[in-house]
């Protein structure tokens, strides 16, 4: 039995997918699928068939879930997806992340939206429900939308029990529940809050991205608006690992993505700054931290010849799950890049695309 | 009486592939509210969760934008055409 490899692109012009075999050093591109709307999240599930889940969105109309079932060549609009209430207030206004549920739940799907919640599927993605217990919190008067849009961009479910998860919000924070999904606690000492305006000093933190590590469930790394950082408690507290990330005068260290290998290798893409926001001086360098290592390294040069003032948004980057991992990213002018030897030497992929918005690799057995 | 609908291609996929098609409705109102009967899944990229319409979206009765109706029971001719357009707000 081999496996075939599949990246799928979320670009603000529709969707688009790689396909390879296991060597991953022939791609065939193909897309756009779903063009004219706006893919901020996409998942490949294999988990009952092979499914391709996109969450589309556009400006005049408004966000919703649409499905594959023949890899791209059709797509279906889920009827019963997403949605708040009248009463809430809220406006679904683009849903940022899919993720599949606990291993052990085969039809489970979760759905970040903007504005921030949480919604949850026990049918395969057919019909949604929001999990209320988030956006009931007592601190959800103060929470204030950042440039980005209030997203919940991050789901994490703890491996090793499906009843713990975390979220995470920009210009919010990060919350955990212990129930499900049904009872949330905020989880954002030692972060930096960001001037949001608002007083209530519990939320306000604006997190980029954050990955789980692979090996222990307690501990969590985040790209944050104001640095990067890490627990070792669950999210209960938080402390900075930037050595070895260059500071320029009082700045923090500035990006969005954050990955995390099968192996315990962390990546960051660092751009300039929070007003410059694209690669300092042009030069495209991926950053990691080895696992027992507490310093940044710029281990990649991804285009040593030619300068490129971009940047590479939070769930843009990614690794697969195979031996060796692959590691992937896509950039604000719609170019994909990868790495077979640990972010070390880099290769571009066929195609130019428009801002690339996610990146997610899928992997299916044949 | 039979009246005339036109969507963008763009959602299509909610109108079973079609952009233009024909409803049945005695009042604007009623069309209105068949439109998104027939066509469920169109409601969410027309209408606000509290039911309003879309900020760029715009429903236009033969020539007139219906927000700027003082009211929606008109009796329908035949003919008579519903069109959904996104507003074009710069670009």
């Amino acid at each position: 039995m081999g496996k075939r490899v599949v990246l799928l692109i979320g670009t603000n012009k529709g969707v688009f997918q790689y396909t390879s075999n296991e060597e991953r050093k022939e791609w065939k591109l193909s897309g756009p699928f779903l063009p004219g709307w706006e893919a901020y999240s996409v998942l490949g599930d294999s988990r009952n068939g092979n499914l391709i889940y996109a969450g589309t969105s556009h400006a005049a109309y408004g966000a919703s879930i649409r499905v594959s079932d023949d890899m791209g060549e059709s797509w279906r609009q889920i009827e019963n997806g997403p949605s708040y209430s009248p009463e809430s207030g809220f406006a679904l206004n683009r849903i940022w992340q899919l993720v599949p549920g606990p291993a052990s739940e085969p039809d489970t799907l979760y759905a970040g939206a903007e504005e921030a919640g949480l919604f949850v599927s026990y049918d395969r993605g057919e019909n949604w429900r929001e999990l209320k217990g988030l956006t009931s919190h007592p601190t959800r008067p103060n929470w204030f939308p950042g440039a980005g849009g209030m997203c919940l961009h991050t789901i994490i479910i703890d491996p090793g029990n499906k009843q713990r998860m975390w979220v995470a919000m920009s210009a919010v924070g990060v919350f955990r529940s212990e129930d499900g999904g049904e009872t949330w606690k905020a989880c954002n000492r030692g972060l930096s809050r960001v001037p949001t305006g608002q007083p209530e000093d519990e939320v306000g933190y604006c997190i980029h991205k954050m990955v789980i590590d692979p090996n222990d469930s307690n501990t969590l790394y985040m790209q944050e608006h104001g640095g990067v950082f890490k627990s070792s408690d669950g999210g209960d507290s938080w402390f900075p690992i930037e050595e070895g990330l260059t500071l320029k005068g009082d700045d923090a260290p500035f990006g969005f993505p954050i990955s995390v290998s099968p192996t315990g290798d962390l990546f960051l893409v660092p751009l300039e700054s929070s007003e410059q926001r694209s690669m300092k001086g042009g030069k495209m360098l991926v950053y990691s931290m080895r696992p027992g290592e507490s310093r940044w390294e710029p281990i990649g040069d991804v285009m040593p010849d030619e300068e490129r003032h971009v940047s590479v948004l939070r769930d843009a980057m990614t690794v697969d799950s195979l031996d060796p991992y692959g590691l992937y990213f896509g950039t604000t002018s719609g170019e994909v890049y990868y790495s077979l030897d640990r972010g070390v030497t880099w290769d571009r992929l066929p195609g130019q695309f428009s801002r690339i918005l996610t990146v997610k690799p899928w992997i299916i057995e044949e | 009486m039979r009246i005339q609908v036109s969507v963008p291609l763009l959602l299509s996929d909610s109108t079973k592939g079609r952009t233009k098609f024909e409803l049945e409705a005695e009042t604007l109102r009623e069309a209105l509210e068949r439109l998104v009967e027939e066509y469920p899944l169109l409601k969410v990229h027309l209408y606000t969760e509290q039911g309003d319409v879309r900020k760029h979206v715009l429903l236009y009765y033969n020539e007139d934008n219906i927000a700027w109706l003082e009211k929606l029971d008109i009796p329908l001719a035949e003919g008579d055409k519903l069109r959904v357009l996104q507003a074009v707000s710069g670009g």
